[in-house]
C-alpha cells in the first residue's frame, strides 16, 4: 500500500516524504463508516443520475472479491472523477458499467435504465474509452471512424467534425499503427465521441501521454461537458489530474468506494484536516504543557489539531515559557494527495 | 442498428487486411500451374482433358483445391477475420458498441462466407481465364471449341461449397475461442490431415469428420449416386448448424467479452 501511495505521491511532485504522510494518517481523520458519503443533500437525493450501480459485488476466478457494494452516483452534467491506485477496482467497474463483463451481485442503470435489459438502448447514448487505445492498426483515422460510423448510423459528416474536435483532421492516409500514443489516445477518444452520447466514460485518458497531451485531454474533456453538456466518468489513479477537472469524485481502493461526493466536499474536508507539527527539546514535557491542545505524538514529532494563527502562537509561547526548545513549527494541510492516502490507509 | 451496418462495418474492417490477398492467391495458385502445365505441355494436355476438356479442367482444379488448400484456406480465413479483433484490442469496443451478440457473431460469420465465396468466384474465373489463355497460345487445346456445361459447374461449387461449411463453422468457434491464433491454426491442421489420413485409409466413418468432406465430395461427384446431397454433405450442414449455434451460445453465455 506504502508503496502505491508513494508512486501516486511522485506522479504529483508531493514535497513532503511519504513518511511523513503516512505518520499523520487517522490522528485527524476520523470517519465512522467505510464510505464517506459528503454533499448536500441535493447531491444524494435530487439530482439525476446518469449511472446509478447498486452494491455492485465482483469476484473472479479464486473467490477474492475484486469490488465490495460499489454504489456509484455519477450525477447529470458532471465530471465524475473515479479515482483509485493502479488494480483498485476501476477498470472491473467500468468493464461492468459497459457490460464487458456479466454482473455477478448488484445492479447497473444507465440514463434511467438497467443495462441488462435494454443493453443495446443503453450502450446507444454511451461513449467508451477503456484500457489502452483500441483502434484497427491497417485503417486511417478517418477509416476507423467510418467503422464505428456504420454501426452506429450517424451522418458522414460527423467523421470530419470528430476528427477536426480531435485534432486529427490533418492524418490523411497514415495508418492508425503509425499514430503516436497521443494521437491513438485522442483517435479512441474520437471513437467514442462519435455518436454525440450523453455519457462518455474515460478510463484512464491520458495513460502515457505526455504532459502537452495531458492538457489537451483535460480541456478537450472540460469542453465536452461545458459545451455539449456531456457527463463524462474519467478514471485515474492520479489524483492532481483529476482534481483540475472533476466536478465530483469516488474514491476506490481494495475493491470498495471510500468516499463519494462533490469536488467542494472534498476541499472542506481538505480544510478542517489542517495541522501544527512540532519538534521540540522535550517532547515528553511539551506533551503535558500543551494539554489543552489535544496533542499525539508521533515519529518523534507532536501533532496539534490546526485550530487559529492565534492559538498556534499560544503554544508556542506555552512551550518556550515552561523552557522548552521549539526546533520546528510547521503548519500543514492534509491535501487531497493526503486524504487520498489516509482514507485508503485507513481502509486496510 | 441493423445487421446490414454491422455486416458493412465488418466488411470495412478487412480492408488492407490479409484475407483479401490470401483469398485471392489461394483461389489463383492451382490455375495458376496448370495455365504453366498446359503452356509447356500442351500436348499432354490435350490427351488428358479429352473430349470435354471444361468439365475435365475445373474437374481437376477442384482436386487440386478441394482435399488441402481449400480446407487449409478456411482455417487461415477464419484465424485471420477474428484476428483482427485481438490484434487491435478492439473486441471490448465491439462489445460496447450497441451491436446485439447476435449482430456481432454473425455478421462476422457472414463475413467469412462472403471470403469463401468471393474465394470459389476468383478460382472459377481464374480456372476459366487458364482454359482461354492456354488455348489461344496452343491451339490444341480445345477450350474455344467446346461447349461449356455451366449447371454442372454451378453444382459442383455448390456441392464444395456445402462441404467446407462444417469446417468453417468449427473453426469460426475455434478461432472466437482463443486468442493465440496458432491454437485454432494448429487444431484445424491436424484435424485435416488426419481426416485426409483417414480418407486414404478408408475409414468407414470417415463420412461424418468434418475436415475430409471436401475430399468426399470429388471422390463421389464423378460417380453414379442417389440423391443430390450425399450422407457427408448433408454431415457438414449438420456440422454447420451445431458448432454454429455451439458458437454463439458460448458468446453469449461468456462471461467476459472483449
Amino acid at each position: 500500500m506504502l508503496i502505491q501511495c508513494c508512486r501516486i505521491l511522485l506522479c504529483n511532485n508531493i514535497h513532503c516524504c511519504c513518511v511523513h504522510f503516512h505518520t499523520a494518517h487517522t490522528n485527524y481523520l476520523h470517519f465512522n463508516n467505510n464510505l464517506h458519503y459528503f454533499g448536500s443533500p441535493s447531491y444524494r437525493y435530487m439530482d439525476t443520475f446518469v449511472l446509478q450501480t447498486h452494491n455492485l459485488s465482483h469476484h473472479f476466478s479464486g473467490n477474492r472479491p475484486v469490488l465490495k457494494d460499489i454504489s456509484l452516483q455519477v450525477p447529470q452534467g458532471a465530471i465524475y472523477g473515479f479515482l483509485g491506485p493502479n488494480g483498485a477496482g476501476k477498470t472491473t467497474t467500468l468493464r461492468l458499467v459497459l457490460g464487458l463483463l456479466s454482473v455477478q451481485e448488484g445492479s447497473i442503470s444507465i440514463l434511467g435504465q438497467d443495462l441488462k435489459q435494454h443493453r443495446e438502448a443503453v450502450l446507444r447514448q454511451v461513449g467508451s474509452l477503456i484500457e489502452q487505445p483500441s483502434l484497427y492498426g491497417h485503417l486511417t483515422a478517418k477509416e476507423n471512424l467510418e467503422v464505428y460510423r456504420r454501426i452506429y448510423d450517424v451522418p458522414k459528416n460527423r467523421i470530419a467534425e470528430v476528427l477536426q474536435q480531435v485534432g486529427l483532421e490533418n492524418t490523411g492516409s497514415k495508418k492508425a499503427k503509425q499514430f503516436s500514443l497521443g494521437m491513438k489516445q485522442r483517435l479512441s477518444i474520437g471513437v467514442a465521441l462519435l455518436h454525440q452520447p450523453k455519457f462518455l466514460i474515460l478510463d484512464e485518458p491520458t495513460n502515457g501521454l505526455d504532459p502537452n497531451g495531458i492538457i489537451e485531454t483535460r480541456l478537450l474533456i472540460q469542453q465536452l461537458n461545458r459545451e455539449e453538456g456531456v457527463t463524462i466518468l474519467v478514471s485515474s489513479h492520479i489524483l492532481a489530474e483529476v482534481e483540475k477537472m472533476a466536478t465530483h469524485m469516488g474514491i476506490i481502493h481494495q475493491g470498495a468506494l471510500l468516499f463519494q461526493g462533490t469536488l467542494r466536499d472534498l476541499q472542506a474536508m481538505k480544510q478542517k484536516q489542517a495541522f501544527v507539527q512540532l519538534e521540540t527539546s522535550d517532547n515528553e514535557t511539551a506533551l503535558n504543557l500543551l494539554q489543552a491542545f489535544a496533542p499525539q505524538r508521533h515519529n518523534g514529532h507532536l501533532l496539534l489539531p490546526f485550530t487559529s494563527r492565534g492559538d498556534v502562537a499560544a503554544a508556542n509561547r506555552l512551550l518556550v515559557q515552561g523552557g522548552i526548545d521549539v526546533y520546528h513549527l510547521e503548519q500543514r494541510h492534509n491535501d487531497l494527495e493526503q486524504m487520498f492516502i489516509d482514507l485508503t490507509n485507513e481502509a486496510k | 442498428m441493423t445487421f446490414a451496418n454491422s455486416y458493412r462495418s465488418e466488411l470495412l474492417k478487412t480492408k488492407r487486411t490479409a484475407s483479401f490477398w490470401l483469398s485471392l492467391l489461394g483461389a489463383g495458385f492451382i490455375p495458376a500451374i496448370y495455365l504453366i502445365a498446359y503452356i509447356l505441355k500442351p500436348d499432354g494436355a490435350s490427351r488428358q482433358l479429352g473430349e470435354a476438356p471444361w468439365n475435365v479442367h475445373f474437374f481437376m482444379g477442384w482436386q487440386g483445391v478441394g482435399f488441402f488448400l481449400l480446407p487449409m484456406f478456411v482455417v487461415l480465413l477464419c484465424a485471420l477475420v477474428t484476428q483482427i479483433e485481438f490484434k487491435n484490442n478492439t473486441w471490448k469496443q465491439v462489445y460496447a458498441s450497441p451491436q446485439s451478440y447476435g449482430q456481432i457473431y454473425f455478421s462476422k460469420l457472414l463475413i467469412i462466407h462472403t471470403m469463401i465465396i468471393f474465394f470459389f468466384i476468383a478460382f472459377n474465373l481464374f480456372m476459366l481465364g487458364t482454359g482461354i489463355v492456354s488455348a489461344l497460345v496452343h491451339k490444341q487445346l480445345a477450350f474455344l471449341k467446346s461447349s461449356f456445361d455451366v449447371q454442372k459447374l454451378v453444382e459442383l461449387n455448390a456441392k464444395m461449397y456445402i462441404s467446407t461449411m462444417g469446417i468453417a463453422a468449427i473453426q469460426y468457434w475455434l478461432s472466437l475461442r482463443f486468442k493465440n491464433f496458432i491454437v485454432p491454426m494448429g487444431i484445424g491442421l491436424a484435424l485435416l490431415i488426419a481426416a485426409i489420413v483417414a480418407t486414404n485409409l478408408g475409414w468407414e466413418h470417415i463420412y461424418k469428420v468434418p475436415f475430409a468432406q471436401p475430399g468426399l465430395t470429388l471422390r463421389y461427384v464423378s460417380q453414379p449416386v442417389k440423391g443430390w446431397l450425399q450422407p457427408h454433405e448433408w454431415n457438414s450442414i449438420i456440422a454447420f448448424v451445431i458448432f454454429t449455434i455451439g458458437g454463439f451460445l458460448d458468446v453469449i453465455y461468456k462471461k467476459e467479452k472483449g
